[in-house]
């Protein structure tokens, strides 16, 4: 089975150089030779651009935003930088992480927690965590998707799909993610406030769990209720978040007179930060569902195995054991503190 | 990667403006995605088209199509007279197509004509009769509405008299609906009549009139392709006539002819001229006197056309010679070099042409300004020449032809005048008793005349710049019986005229108002009226047919586009039903058909060709006219000469003088005064108009006359007893002989007189001078004098108003006395008026139409960047204008280095807004045009000319204050 | 094949404006979406110049490279034409577009937009010639007549010329010929004198 799967991967990453090479938007192709005739407008419009450096604005009886400028330079930029940059380096960066996380799992295998389960819980999210983290989590995999689709689907999507469909599709996409978007926002800002307090870097420790290469080859440094690699997608998403969210914003109203520079410079910002945050979060999902044992029934349940915690998490381990056993009141369960995997109920 | 690309097609020669949109069988691709309410795109483009008018045009096309029909028509906004084809299917007006072999726009328009389907098509209209009772309105229907207004017309001439009603009628009535609109003020018996020309180019009309026989454009814009140089001063075609700027652009680029412009703003037009001179507002003649003396100086001028077709000229030269470039620095602004090169550019580049407009109209001294003109161009030998000329660009679509018809209250049609022999004249082309028509007329007389009592009929009446006065004024001091009591607004608004605060007092006055018109008009919101007011649904040119007349004096047939929508009626009907009602209809249609209500067209054309002797107004038969229609393309671009086809030999449209009979068909007079042409081939000599001699100077011509005249030298004008004198009386037909004896060429109603002089190469008016000293005038040599409100004080000694009046047509006219009050120091901003573009006349028109709304969203004043920071004022903020005469208005400054500093423009066509205040709910509902704001006029100011009562709207002065 | 383009004079160009209405005229277009407009530099001062500006019809359309939803073509005559159909209103080829060419119906919250309009060159669409959807969505379809667009056939001064480029190239260079004044010179006029505009 191992073979067959690095086979898979070498095959994965030939075809990602493939589509690079194979990229239409990275060279502009040659026009047919029947467009080689004298424009007189080309001429003027050179003119004009290079009369004022940057935009040439004048007057106009249109009352729209930006009806007076007569050329808009920056549209050229954001271009390019959209066409020859974002959309190769986006889809090359999303393929290559996917197949990092698939080696790494061909390599690596799902890890198991030392010494088999202890039977022992501890409540490790609150409720309230569990759902800000799962809307958000939904959200922002919708979101991410849409947003993909708005990006790369016209190169993956579309051949497959056929114009018609696809545009259905991404018109769906869009309509999703502009309505959407705003709700991320305040769902991130939920998520925050719930899990910032145990979020905040201690260097001395995860300084240490960081050199230590995570436990992903070889012992677990310490570390506290999160440690340093999930503090670091905390803020992570927190930053990149932010980012995504207000330039989300500015370009989801544009009912506030932006000019067409501003919503290019939004969009660089709001790209760079979503793709950042997409393939970040293919590691943090894998990292929370599949990769580790033991994990994803924690943000399911709320819950996790006492044994676990004291691999992952071995000094918030020692600081809620003592708790570990006893009889919670139902009305004062605490995270950190222990409960028995019972079989009858009381 | 799909691209979906259309069948390759050839550029394939037009086919069928036939070509029929009908639905085709095949299914398209997409049926399954299409109509979600979210992508649905046609959703969008359905908002602002009248969900009824979208509907009709959807049926058309949806019904398997319908045949498209071609309609010529003219476009009815302003007076170049640009062809329009329509495309109509099944009665509904579908498209535009540009008309490119007609001969003055070759198929172009501006922002206006390009959106004249709108008129088929927009919602915003009078829809109904309808009466204001208790502040509301109330539908009512044709016959209550032409009842009652019937009814409290004759009431009120029971009571004071028929001049105590004020007949407003239109420049843009067609030639037969002004024509009909004339005669039916004669038949209600008042010469209290007329229309927008008054404050347009009145003084124009005096004054060139006065100087070399008619009043009118003397070549045409086509014929500016053989300028070798131009002159426009006061007028601004890239605003108000920008297919002119078509011609001028061809001789610019073509013949290399220097483009000079003179006026007070940087305009458009200024933007593509070769010299601009910056005058200050109101200084027309120092600086045409400026640029004279440089003539003189250099000896430039036309000497021999002096002396053989000039009459005055030593007098004119005595008075330049007081304008050195250093006075005319003092009193323009403009320094001499500059006055020196566009001299200059002119004498060198002969023919040149002279066109102005409003900016040199609009003044108390507006026929001195034109009379000016007119000396410059005599001076270089420019008159009378193909590519020289008087171009005076008139405004309105037919303002020429409603001035030709002698819709003013001081002539009748073809400006015989008022007097007894001119009324027996009509009288008799009216088959009308001669005596039953002075019997309409009130029986007093309130003016004398060298002593004796002069008839109410034979006295000039009040011209609408100062109806306010007819108003307001005590009666006492009015010659005419009684106040005017009631108005009829017929297709003319109000705020095209000044003194807005005074017009919503005497509106209140008023015991009836009636407008008349496609559109409400600012009449029906600007006064606190409640009760007796009647707006009634006219239909527009676009609804109806008939003749036109363009700036250039050709005349243009209009076919019928749409049938009049909504309960609109044209203006004809409309004429005949009130006739009936008042019980004049008899007499007036008499010798014109009707059928049903509706007078026939073609008649009264007819009749119009059988009594306009005196402009030559008799050749353009309904027939030719038609013909000219169907032949557009055969006419030359340069000439306007027809080379073959049906209307071969021709100038398009008939440019009057055409003289005699149709049948004697007369091709026109393309360039006025022109004597390398013969008479019959449209050539032409100054009019015989003012004697023969005057202070023992010889009037007539000398030495200069018309290819192939037999008399060769100056000649009186002609009459049956000058025919006999010359022998070339028995060149009369028998019925030529009876009509004519007796009579002279404007009163001889066979053309006989007017024939035989023709056939003798003579022009039936005379062969004279032109007079550049207009002895009657109340400044026979043009001079400069201050305007009524002036910041200039120290050159109101020297160059001061006049005195005074204490009647003049039939009114007080104030002129010193307001002068020697210094409002200097309070509004120190020199206040000017002009045009827009997408915008015409009073507005409501054209602010009712959506695409041209759309583009003129805001009312304005245009202030200096000095100005507008001594007042603290920003670039978009609201401010008060305030005006001398306790008026004050609120509009968005709009901060420019167009206008000099201490001069401010606003244009003039908004309304709705009046003195800060919304009347937008006072509109009758669905009738409001989308586009509402302040009008300029009623910040305007008190001040007339000294001839006509021209309005003083292009120099007042105000003050700008932070809102 | 003729290649179609715009050009517009801006030595004759005078904002009128009747290429702007000429366009709503004839392609019923609604308040809020300019298919053309006219801008004018330096207003009011010397060297006021004006262009009509509407799509170019690009030979490498930045607004169909940026696309998400591909929905742009190119005629064999060179148009730049697009499938409201499938466009989703994202607003991308108005960022892209040097010129300001694509307009939107609505500019309301949510990135609603409608479906993007613009300049045809009187083209129509990707429906079928003539038909009543070509016509309510994309407005009319003059060069499937053999004419040009009316923004350009109706220019008061011919300064807005469409057409094939070769043939605007003639015209222009004639024009240039009669002016004695260097092509692209723009913003003087042709007799280079200073005009003094006082104070």
């Amino acid at each position: 089975m191992k073979i067959h799967t690095l086979l898979f991967v070498v095959c994965l990453l030939a075809s990602v150089f493939q589509v690079q090479a194979a990229n239409p938007q990275s060279a502009p192709p040659p026009p047919p030779s029947s467009l080689y005739t004298s424009n007189p407008g080309a001429e003027l419009w050179r003119e004009v651009r290079q009369r004022d450096g940057e935009v040439l604005r004048g007057t106009t009886q249109m009352t729209s935003t930006d009806a007076g400028v007569l050329i808009n330079v920056s549209g050229q930029l954001w271009r390019e930088y959209r066409m020859q940059k974002l959309i190769p380096i986006a889809g090359v960066a999303i393929l290559v992480v996917l197949a990092a996380i698939l080696v790494f799992r061909v390599v690596r295998g799902k890890i198991p927690i030392p010494g088999g389960r202890s039977g022992v819980k501890i409540l490790r999210f609150t409720t309230n965590q569990r759902y800000a983290h799962w809307s958000t989590a939904i959200l922002f995999v919708i979101l991410g998707l849409t947003g993909l689709i708005m990006l790369l689907g016209r190169t993956v999507l579309l051949p497959v799909l056929g114009p018609d469909a696809f545009s259905a599709i991404a018109a769906g996409g869009k309509f999703l993610h502009d309505y959407l978007g705003p709700l991320f926002a305040l769902s991130l800002t939920w998520l925050f406030v719930l899990f910032v307090h145990g979020n905040m870097p201690k260097p001395g420790i995860d300084l240490k769990w960081l050199a230590s290469g995570g436990g992903m080859f070889g012992k677990h440094a310490h570390a506290e209720c999160y440690n340093a690699g999930e503090k670091g997608w905390f803020w992570l998403a927190t930053i990149g978040g932010l980012a995504v969210v207000v330039s989300g914003l500015v370009l989801d109203f544009p009912i506030f007179g932006q000019t067409r520079a501003t919503m290019e410079f939004y969009h660089i910002v709001h790209s760079i930060a979503a793709v950042i945050l997409i393939v970040v979060s293919f590691g943090h999902i894998y990292m929370g569902t599949a990769a580790i044992e033991g994990t994803f029934e924690i943000m399911q349940t709320g819950y996790c195995d006492a044994n676990w915690a004291k691999d992952h998490h071995d000094l918030w381990y020692e600081k809620v054991k003592d708790s570990a056993g006893a009889e919670p009141r139902q009305a004062e369960v605490q995270p950190g503190m222990a409960q028995r995997e019972s079989t009858n109920s009381t | 990667m799909n691209k979906l690309t259309k069948t390759s097609r050839t550029v394939a020669a037009p086919v069928a403006t036939q070509a029929c949109r009908s639905v085709p069988d095949a299914i398209s691709r997409r049926t399954f995605l299409r109509n979600s309410s979210l992508m649905a795109g046609g959703a969008a483009l359905a908002s602002v088209v009248s969900p009824t008018m979208m509907k009709k045009a959807d049926a058309a096309m949806s019904e398997g199509g319908g045949k498209i029909t071609q309609v010529k028509t003219i476009c009815t906004h302003c007076a170049v007279g640009c062809g329009v084809i329509a495309e109509v299917q099944n009665g509904v007006w579908t498209g535009q197509e540009p008309a490119f072999d007609h001969p003055i726009n070759k198929g172009a328009h501006c922002a206006k004509g390009a959106s004249i389907r709108e008129h088929g098509h927009g919602e915003r209209r009078l829809k109904y009769p309808t009466k204001l009772v208790d502040g509301k309105w109330k539908k009512i229907s044709w016959d209550e509405a032409i009842n009652e207004i019937g009814d409290k017309l004759l009431e009120i001439r029971q009571k004071s008299g028929p001049d105590s009603v004020f007949w407003l009628g239109s420049a843009k009535h067609s030639n037969e609906q002004a024509y009909l609109f004339r005669k039916f003020a004669a038949m209600w018996g008042t010469n209290n009549v007329d229309h927008q020309a008054r404050i347009c180019h009145s003084t124009t009309v005096a004054g060139v009139a006065n100087t070399w026989g008619y009043g009118a454009m003397t070549n045409s814009m086509n014929d500016i392709h053989q300028s070798r140089s131009m002159l426009l001063i006061g007028s601004n075609p890239a605003e108000a006539h920008p297919i002119a700027l078509q011609h001028i652009f061809k001789a610019k680029e073509e013949n290399n002819a220097p483009l000079i412009v003179i006026d007070p703003r940087y305009t458009r037009t200024a933007a593509h001229a070769d010299h601009y001179l910056k005058i200050r507002p109101g200084t027309d003649v120092p600086i045409i006197w400026g640029m004279m003396w440089h003539i003189f100086e250099n000896g430039w001028e036309d000497k021999l056309f002096i002396r053989q077709r000039v009459y005055g000229m030593d007098d004119v030269m005595k008075e330049v010679k007081k304008w050195n470039p250093a006075e005319v620095e003092r009193v323009t602004g403009v320094p001499e070099d500059q006055v020196y090169a566009a001299t200059k550019a002119m004498a060198d580049n002969r023919p040149g042409t002279f066109v102005w407009c409003m900016g040199g109209t609009q003044h108390t001294i507006g026929n001195n300004n034109t009379r000016a003109y007119c000396a410059f161009q005599l001076a270089l030998g420019n008159m009378g020449v193909s590519g020289g000329g008087a171009n005076i660009f008139r405004g309105h679509d037919n303002v020429q032809g409603a001035t030709d018809l002698g819709v003013l209250s001081n002539t009748l049609p073809g400006y015989y005048g008022l007097s007894a022999g001119s009324w027996k004249h009509w009288s008799r082309v009216w088959d009308l008793d001669y005596e039953w028509v002075k019997g309409q007329f009130d029986s007093g007389s309130y003016e004398q005349s060298k002593g004796k009592d002069v008839h109410v009929m034979n006295t000039k009446g009040i011209p609408v710049s100062r109806w306010v006065d007819g108003v307001l004024e005590d009666p006492a001091n009015i010659a005419q019986k009684d106040n005017f009591k009631a108005v009829l607004f017929w297709g003319h608004a109000p705020n095209s005229q000044t003194r807005g605060v005074e017009q919503k007092k005497a509106l209140e006055e008023l015991e009836m108002v009636v407008v008349i018109d496609p559109y409400p008009t600012v009449t029906s919101v600007m006064s606190d009226r409640k009760n007796g007011t009647y707006l009634l649904p006219a239909a527009t040119q676009m609804e109806t047919y008939g003749s036109v007349t363009a700036s250039n004096r050709s005349f243009q047939w209009r076919s019928k586009v749409i049938e009049p929508l909504f309960e609109s009626l044209p203006d004809h009907t409309i004429m005949y039903k009130l006739a009936k009602k008042l019980g004049v209809a008899d007499q007036m249609f008499k010798n014109i058909q009707v059928n049903g209500e509706e007078p026939l067209v073609e008649d009264v054309l007819r009749e119009i060709n059988r009594g306009m002797w005196t402009i030559g107004y008799t050749g353009q038969s309904p027939e030719r006219l038609k013909k000219h229609q169907e032949n557009w393309g055969t006419f030359n671009y340069d000439t306007l000469l027809a080379e073959g086809g049906p209307a071969d030999g021709d100038y398009y449209g008939l440019p009057w003088p055409s003289w005699g009979t149709p049948e004697m068909n007369h091709p026109g007079t393309p360039v006025l005064y022109d004597t390398s042409k013969s008479v019959a081939e449209g050539g032409l000599t100054f009019r015989a108009r003012f004697g023969v001699e005057h202070d023992g100077t010889n009037l007539l011509a000398e030495g200069s006359f018309g290819r192939g005249s037999e008399i060769k030298d100056g000649y009186p004008e002609f009459s049956a007893d000058v025919l006999k004198k010359l022998g070339w009386w028995d060149d009369l037909t028998d019925d030529e002989k009876k009509a004519a004896d007796g009579k002279n060429w404007k009163t001889d109603l066979s053309g006989g007189i007017q024939r035989v002089a023709i056939k003798h190469g003579c022009s039936p008016f005379g062969n004279a001078k032109a007079r550049v000293n207009v002895w009657t005038f109340p400044d026979p040599v043009p001079i400069h004098r201050e305007p009524l409100y002036t910041s200039r004080r120290d050159l109101v000694e020297k160059y001061p108003t006049y005195d005074d009046r204490k009647s003049f047509w039939r009114l007080p006219t104030r002129y010193k006395s307001i002068q020697e009050v210094d409002h200097s120091k309070d509004f120190p901003i020199i206040m000017t008026s002009g045009r827009l573009v997408e915008y015409e006349g009073g507005g409501d028109e054209t602010r009712s139409n959506a695409w041209l709304a759309e583009l003129q969203q805001e009312m304005f004043i245009e202030i200096h960047p000095r100005d507008a920071n001594n007042a603290g004022i920003k670039d978009g903020e609201d401010v008060w204008v305030e005006s001398p005469e306790n008026a004050k208005i609120k509009v968005k400054a709009m901060v420019t280095r167009r206008v000099g500093a201490g001069v401010a423009f606003m244009p003039f066509h908004f309304g709705g807004h009046f003195q800060g205040q919304d009347l937008r709910s006072k509109y009758p509902e669905g009738a409001d045009p989308y586009i509402l704001g302040e009008a300029a006029n009623t910040a305007f100011t008190y001040g007339y000319d000294s001839v006509t009562q021209m309005q003083e709207s292009k120099c007042s002065l105000c003050r700008i204050t932070k809102a | 094949m003729a290649r179609m383009k715009f050009y517009c004079d801006a030595d004759r160009c005078i904002e009128c404006n009747a290429c702007v209405t000429a366009c709503k005229n004839e392609n019923e277009v609604p308040w809020g979406v300019n298919r053309r407009r006219v801008v004018t530099i330096n207003d009011g001062e010397q060297g006021e110049r004006s262009l009509s500006v509407a799509c170019m019809h690009c030979s490498d359309a930045p607004c169909a490279t940026v696309c998400p939803v591909d929905c742009f073509y190119t005629t064999g005559d060179g148009i730049v034409l697009h499938d409201k159909d499938i466009c989703i209103g994202c607003g991308y080829c108005f960022y892209a577009c040097p010129f300001g060419a694509p307009q939107f119906p609505a500019e309301a919250a949510f990135s609603s937009r409608g479906k993007m309009d613009k300049c045809t060159f009187c083209a129509g669409g990707p429906e079928d010639d003539h038909s009543p959807a070509e016509y309510s969505k994309y407005g009319s379809n003059r060069i499937a007549d053999g004419k040009l667009p009316l923004c350009a056939e109706m220019c008061s001064t011919k300064a807005l010329l469409a057409g094939d480029a070769d043939v605007l190239s003639d015209i222009y260079r004639k024009r240039v010929i009669n002016r004695g004044a260097s092509a692209f010179d723009w913003g003087v006029n042709f007799n280079k004198q200073k005009l003094d505009l006082q104070g």
